[in-house]
């Protein structure tokens, strides 16, 4: 270092630092201005937000004004607005001339009362300090002292001057009536005035009303409103706070639009002459869906129990969203936000709201049918048997009680006899005694868990068929093929993809080959292919089955596609499935984990009959599984026709089931150990019966709060680092095609990224490991369409631990609890393929091509928008359980018995039964239990004016609806008035005839047959003489006179009315021909309409 | 090399101390490094000249008539004190605009970080963890850093080179120093950021952070190397080492001493002498003994019943 010449001045004193300082003090100033404004706006990116927002909204609501003063103007036209505005007028110049005097009366009173009140308040002021002296100090000598003041002062008088000039002199208690009379004389001068105005105020508010009621958008004195709100906006924080539920949002301090009356979208708050929405347009929109906001008042549930984010964050937008490492629950994005839902409502299958098309709810339908609760606990799912399994726990535990409490009982009967004392004997005696009470209820316990066990066996189905009969139902060969790739064969069946081996396919099959029962079939014989077709298409298995490929499928997507069915299915079987798809081979006894056969039945000297009403084993006397846990149900069909039926399926195939590669090896014994080593390692028993693992437990993880999951539990393998640095793992493109926002382009190490790329490619977190072949993640891949993987990644997501308070939660206890319960059997069955239950929602046969022939329109099942408010539970009930409402005829409906498509069986147990009542008369806001209504006895008179209506010309009801007469029912399209007595609500068919179009829009019953004159429900077409003077609803008559209706009665009424039919008949039953009879019922609609 | 690895370690807010540390620590290093040689060069020139000696020279500087003999604090030590406060305050400003505080998400003690890092001015102790019985590393340890600073100016014979730079004359204590604070401290916070990952495991710098990462490490016990199996000759083998490293290593200083600082070894009593003797054996044992972790594997050298070392 070279040395520096040593300065001749002293350099710690000579050296200046000026330049240091003015640089160093620069920065700082500069420092400071920078952390000043970093304060007010750099940490409060909100307040920007706001003051945009004035400009932006200002601007929305002028232009919105001028719209609206338009169609204010349009609405001030109508007669109606005239009169009432004249009826204003007219009253206020009625109230004018004495509300002036009272108003300038008044005036002239506040003036006074002023006056008096400046000086009385000054001198109450003193005289109240001083009460206060007395009432404080502690010697009684300055008490008096001030006391002696007080009263002083209360005598002197003061002066007040009035506004007219005058002066008067007071003193204080004078002063105080002054002032108290004159507010009183106020008082009454304003009440008058009241009165005096109350005409003018009532027609203003009518005016009001009227223009409020008659636009569709806010009047311009609303909007005025909302501009002097905006006008005085300053900025500020904008916080829902809830203590009750530690909520503290701030999100509507940058989202101003969102609770606005008006429906803001992006366009109408972009800047002027934008070409595209900024960030500001976007965050200022209204909430897509002010409904939701309705129910969920803001106010008590804030914005981030549904949409998740930090909502106390407030210094840029990522905090906000929560989008950052450390915060757990960042803001949904717009694909997944549904999963909000599920926070709250996982107990609901179908969202209250009546609207179809949410994801959420879809994700949960998908949950279960595609038999994810097979592998995965999920808390209300499939909870059959774990119910069974704690109630053959308690089972087990009672029977040790009462054992405990006979020996017990009988040693104590022991004690007594050789008790001391008489007391001591009565008293052993006593306790022995309530012990055999207590057993007698154990008893009833004990029955009443068989009987629920009963329920639960036949609640209990499975995703999968079942595969002890796998040896009966099909061809042997095909099996490995299927396992080999599932979707190859069927594309979109529920049986997902298991990647499995050569070897593990031998093994599995051979298992399965092998553990199948061998009981022989009865043979059937061929039937009619083309009968059969015709079946297939028209009874209704279409509403969950489907046929075709491709473009040419139709049908639903619930239950297996069957284009293919034929080189699978083994025709004896197919038979049996068909006529009842619910009989099993072998009964089975969970309690001896085995099928009870012939011989254990021959053993106890027992008829081998098993069914519903038979379900105890001949052994143990305990519960049997007597049914196949399959959710399809009995059509009623004959055999025949079940023959028929198989016949048409079984040509369906795209080659010949011997074509099928030799599976001998399904024999080889050896195998069966191996196999069943997979079949159990694989899960398969969690969506089929499989002998031997009837009991098998869940081999994947509880998904029920998988949303909420630490980051870190989720294994995301070798990916974590390609996750976070957005790189996508995935490179089948069968695979890659089912990711929905497609391969990953930015970080998706998230829960949503997971659930994503699991679902699509379910063993991508195996890729680059080395495992062994029980090691690799079993997941299958379950062939999922991209909104599909949407779906289940919405469910997944809100599955979460809500932090809410229990009440924020939905678990209603009252009626909406029978809702909740009603929807997961509705999905569960499939009912929505055939029925609707809201308007929108649309069932498959509706869609179908078939049904959109006018002729067939009339053969879709009927809609149950009200059905709770229609018929009668306990009819429902017992429709439910048997829909032929007969026992010995059972191959029809048993209210449409016109239509085609058969209202199946469903085998529901008694606890489905009721949840399934309960469901309907809950939607329909019915009370439970119903108490019929009293139908009044109509007089001879009555019943002729009835019958008249019933059998006019101009409303025929017999025309459309059943009689029981063959030859009318093969082309009628109503259901028999014999049925209404029990099945039908009065009040609600009073409601039907007069308007049926509100009920169920579409139906071919006529609206209009009814008008209203002077509040009475008249017949609109030609009424017979008798009806003059009669002041009563006809309606209520004809309703009446239905639902006393006899048999007889109908015929003769029938008798008389034949003509009508007979004139019609040829026609229909040439038509028929084709497809169903096209009902007359539209026609004599129009022509109602038209008498009208 | 993954520099979005290194790029996050190093720009991650905890870490923004250490990372400053670095730079200045070299820079100040070189400047006391330049004062003190500015100094022993005046100490030499004016070691000739007895005259000039006795005179009141400023440090680096020899007197020059015409200076003042003695400066005031206010204003010219003040004047820069003053400065250098601005300038930290604007540093602290500008660093608490732009960083905010690291808050993480809410404590959850069924899930706990990993790696789970101490503040930076503890990730040394918390690397002495990695080779020391924590009673040892947490609680001995500690305490005989601050005996030892404490007892500093009772063994400190050397009269020189007090309030101003130098190396010449106090090579001895300023080497100690350097070597207890970069070698023993300052490197050891920095092997605790930016080189232990996940697991608490050694990567490189430049290495992904691989939270699966798995390595085979198996460190034995000297003893067992050579075999002992028994308690009492595990003890007994332990003693004879850490007993034989202090006995050859006390020779070693008391020789060093004697011949390369005689004067400073004359002026010590044999108690100040013998504490010197023993702290600067056990701070040089502590990265003996790390080194004999990290190359041989070896995780105890002296094993009994009560502490193990």
């Amino acid at each position: 270092m070279p040395d520096k010449p040593v300065p001749d001045s002293d350099p710690i004193v000579s050296k200046s630092y000026a330049a240091h300082y003015a640089i160093a003090v620069i920065l700082l100033m500069a420092t400071l201005l920078w952390a000043l404004w970093d304060e007010a706006f750099g940490m409060r990116p909100w307040k920007a937000y706001q003051h945009v927002w004035k400009d932006r909204y200002t601007a929305f609501l002028l232009s919105a004004r001028s719209k609206s003063a338009a169609s204010q103007k349009e609405v001030e036209g109508s007669s109606d607005y005239q009169k009432l505005k004249q009826n204003l007028e007219e009253a206020t110049q009625q109230a004018s001339p004495h509300m002036r005097e009272l108003q300038k009366q008044i005036g002239d009173l506040n003036s006074k009362i002023l006056s008096v009140q400046a000086v009385f308040t000054d001198r109450r002021a003193y005289v109240n300090a001083l009460t206060y002296q007395i009432e404080t100090s502690t010697s009684q000598s300055s008490k008096q002292s001030i006391q002696r003041d007080l009263a002083s002062y209360k005598a002197q008088t003061a002066t007040v001057e009035y506004p007219d000039g005058s002066r008067q002199k007071y003193n204080f208690e004078q002063l105080e009536e002054a002032y108290n009379s004159l507010k009183d004389q106020r008082a009454k001068l304003n009440a008058e005035l009241g009165d005096t105005l109350k005409p003018v105020t009532q027609s203003k508010t009518a005016l009001d009303d009227y223009v409020a009621n008659h636009m569709i958008d806010l009047t311009p004195t609303q909007i005025g409103g909302l501009e002097k709100k905006v006008d005085e906006l300053s900025p500020s924080i904008q916080q829902i706070n809830v203590a009750e539920a530690n909520i503290v949002d701030r999100c509507e301090s940058c989202h101003l639009g969102i609770r606005e009356p008006v429906k803001l979208t992006p366009a109408s708050m972009s800047a002027k002459g934008a070409k595209a929405p900024d960030d500001y347009a976007k965050a200022f929109v209204s909430h897509p869906n002010p409904d939701l906001l309705q129910i969920h008042d803001p106010e008590k549930f804030g914005c981030s129990p549904c949409h998740q984010g930090n909502g106390r964050a407030t210094t840029s937008i990522e905090k906000a969203h929560g989008n950052y490492e450390h915060w757990l629950w960042p803001l949904y994005t717009k694909q997944n936000f549904e999963a909000g839902c599920q926070t709250c409502h996982a107990a609901d299958m179908m969202l209250i709201s009546g609207e179809v098309g949410w994801t959420i709810s879809k994700g949960k339908d998908l949950f279960r049918q595609r038999g994810c609760m097979g592998c995965h606990r999920y808390e209300g799912y499939d909870k059959e048997p774990e119910e069974l399994q704690s109630l053959n726990q308690q089972i087990k535990t009672l029977e040790t009680e009462r054992l405990d409490n006979t020996k017990q009982s009988a040693y104590m009967m022991k004690q007594a006899d050789a008790a001391e004392s008489n007391d001591e004997a009565n008293r052993l005696n006593d306790q022995a005694v309530g012990l055999r009470v207590a057993n007698s209820r154990i008893d009833g316990r004990l029955q009443q868990i068989d009987f629920r066990s009963h329920s639960l066996m036949q609640d209990m189905k499975k995703v999968g068929p079942n595969l002890k009969d796998a040896r009966l139902k099909l061809n042997k060969n095909w099996i490995p093929v299927w396992l080999k790739k599932p979707s190859e064969f069927r594309p979109g069946t529920k049986m997902p993809n298991f990647r499995l081996t050569d070897a593990q396919i031998q093994a599995i099959s051979a298992y399965i080959w092998q553990s199948g029962l061998t009981d022989s079939l009865p043979h059937q014989k061929p039937g009619n292919a083309e009968h059969g077709k015709e079946l297939f298409e028209t009874r209704g298995c279409l509403a969950c089955h489907s046929i075709g490929e491709g473009d040419d499928q139709q049908g639903g997507t619930f239950a297996a596609n069957l284009t293919r069915v034929g080189e699978k299915a083994n025709y004896d079987y197919l038979v049996r499935w068909i006529h009842n798809a619910r009989e099993r081979t072998r009964p089975y006894c969970p309690y001896e984990k085995k099928d009870i056969g012939p011989e254990d039945y021959a053993k106890k000297k027992l008829p081998y009959v098993f069914d519903l009403g038979h379900s105890k084993c001949p052994n143990d006397g305990h519960e049997l599984q007597v049914q196949n846990m399959t959710v399809m149900p009995s059509l009623r069909l004959s055999v025949e026709d079940a023959q028929d039926i198989a016949t048409y399926l079984l040509t369906q195939k795209k080659q010949e089931p011997s074509a099928y590669a030799d599976a001998s090896y399904m024999d080889d014994p050896k195998l069966k150990e191996e196999g069943k080593k997979w079949v159990r390692h694989y899960g398969c028993a969690g969506c089929h019966e499989i002998a031997g693992m009837e009991e098998e437990g869940r081999i994947g993880t509880e998904l029920t709060f998988e949303g909420s999951k630490p980051i870190e539990r989720l294994d995301f393998a070798l990916f974590t680092e390609s996750a976070q640095r957005g790189k996508e793992p995935i490179t089948n493109p069968e695979d890659l095609a089912r990711l929905p926002e497609g391969p990953a382009k930015e970080s998706w190490y998230d829960h949503k990224g997971f659930f994503e790329h699991k679902l699509a490619e379910p063993e991508i977190y195996d890729k680059g490991m080395i495992k062994s072949e029980t090691e690799a993640l079993r997941m299958p891949n379950l062939h999922l369409a991209k909104d599909q993987v949407q779906a289940l990644t919405t469910f997944l997501l809100g599955s979460q631990e809500s932090s809410l308070p229990a009440n924020y939660q939905y678990k209603p206890q009252d009626t909406r609890r029978d809702i909740q319960e009603g929807w997961w059997l509705v999905t569960k069955y499939n009912c929505v393929g055939c029925h609707q239950f809201f308007p929108g929602q649309d069932s498959v046969l509706i869609k179908m091509k078939k049904y959109q022939d006018p002729d067939w329109k009339e053969q879709l099942p009927p809609k149950l928008y009200t059905e709770g408010a229609r018929v009668n539970p306990e009819w429902l009930r017992r429709f439910l359980s048997n829909p032929a409402l007969n026992d010995t005829d059972t191959n029809r409906n048993g209210v449409r018995n016109y239509l085609k498509v058969r209202m199946p069986t469903f085998s529901f147990s008694d606890d489905e039964l009721r949840k399934l009542v309960r469901f309907f008369q809950a939607l329909s806001q019915q009370p439970i239990p119903y108490i019929p209504e009293q139908v009044p006895t109509l007089t001879s008179k009555e019943t002729e004016m009835a019958r008249a209506l019933f059998s006019s010309t101009a409303a025929p009801c017999l025309k459309c609806h059943a009689t029981g007469d063959v030859q009318h029912d093969a082309h009628a399209t109503a259901p028999n008035f014999l049925l209404a007595k029990e099945r039908l609500k009065p009040d609600w068919v009073e409601r039907w005839i007069t308007d049926p179009q509100a009920i169920s829009p579409g139906t071919s019953m006529p609206s209009g047959l009814f008008t209203k004159i002077n509040d009475h429900w008249v017949f609109a077409g030609p009424t017979p003489p008798s009806f003059q003077g009669y002041d009563q609803d006809h309606t209520k008559l004809l309703v009446d006179y239905i639902f006393q209706l006899t048999p007889e009665e109908q015929k003769r009424v029938a008798a008389s009315m034949g003509r009508s039919t007979a004139s019609n008949a040829p026609q229909r039953t040439k038509k028929s021909v084709t497809g169903p009879s096209r009902p007359p019922a539209s026609k004599s609609g129009a022509s109602a309409g038209g008498s009208r | 090399m993954d520099w979005r690895q290194l790029w996050e370690i190093i720009s991650a807010p905890d870490n923004v101390p250490i990372v400053g540390l670095i730079p200045l620590l070299a820079f100040y290093i070189y400047l006391a490094w330049k004062q003190a040689h500015a100094n022993d060069q005046l100490v030499a020139q004016l070691e000739t000249d007895p005259a000039m000696a006795k005179t009141h020279h400023r440090k680096t500087w020899p007197f020059k008539p015409g200076w003042q003999k003695e400066v005031h604090v206010w204003p010219f030590l003040l004047r820069i004190e003053f400065l250098a406060a601005i300038i930290v305050t604007i540093i602290l400003m500008v660093w608490s605009i732009t960083l905010n505080a690291p808050l993480e998400e809410p404590a959850n003690p069924n899930l706990t970080m990993n790696p789970a890092k101490a503040p930076w001015y503890f990730l040394g102790l918390q690397e002495m963890l990695v080779y020391f019985d924590p009673w040892i590393a947490g609680v001995v340890m500690p305490t005989l850093i601050i005996i030892g600073l404490m007892v500093i100016p009772y063994i400190d014979t050397n009269p020189k080179g007090s309030g101003y730079y130098t190396w010449k004359q106090r090579r001895f204590a300023i080497s100690t120093f350097l070597f207890g604070f970069i070698i023993l401290w300052v490197s050891m916070i920095i092997i605790g950021t930016f080189i232990r990952g996940p697991g608490w495991q050694w990567f490189w710098p430049g290495q992904t952070w691989d939270h699966n990462r798995l390595i085979y490490e198996v460190n034995r016990d000297l003893p067992d190397i050579f075999g002992i199996t028994s308690n009492l000759g595990k003890a007994i083998f332990g003693l004879v080492i850490v007993g034989g490293y202090f006995a050859l290593g006390g020779f070693l200083v008391y020789s060093l001493f004697r011949r390369y600082m005689p004067k400073d070894f004359s002026r010590m009593s044999l108690l100040q002498f013998s504490i010197t003797q023993a702290f600067l054996l056990i701070m040089v044992a502590l990265p003996l003994k790390m080194l004999l972790r990290l190359l041989w594997h070896i995780k105890y050298v002296w094993i009994t019943p009560w502490f193990n070392i």
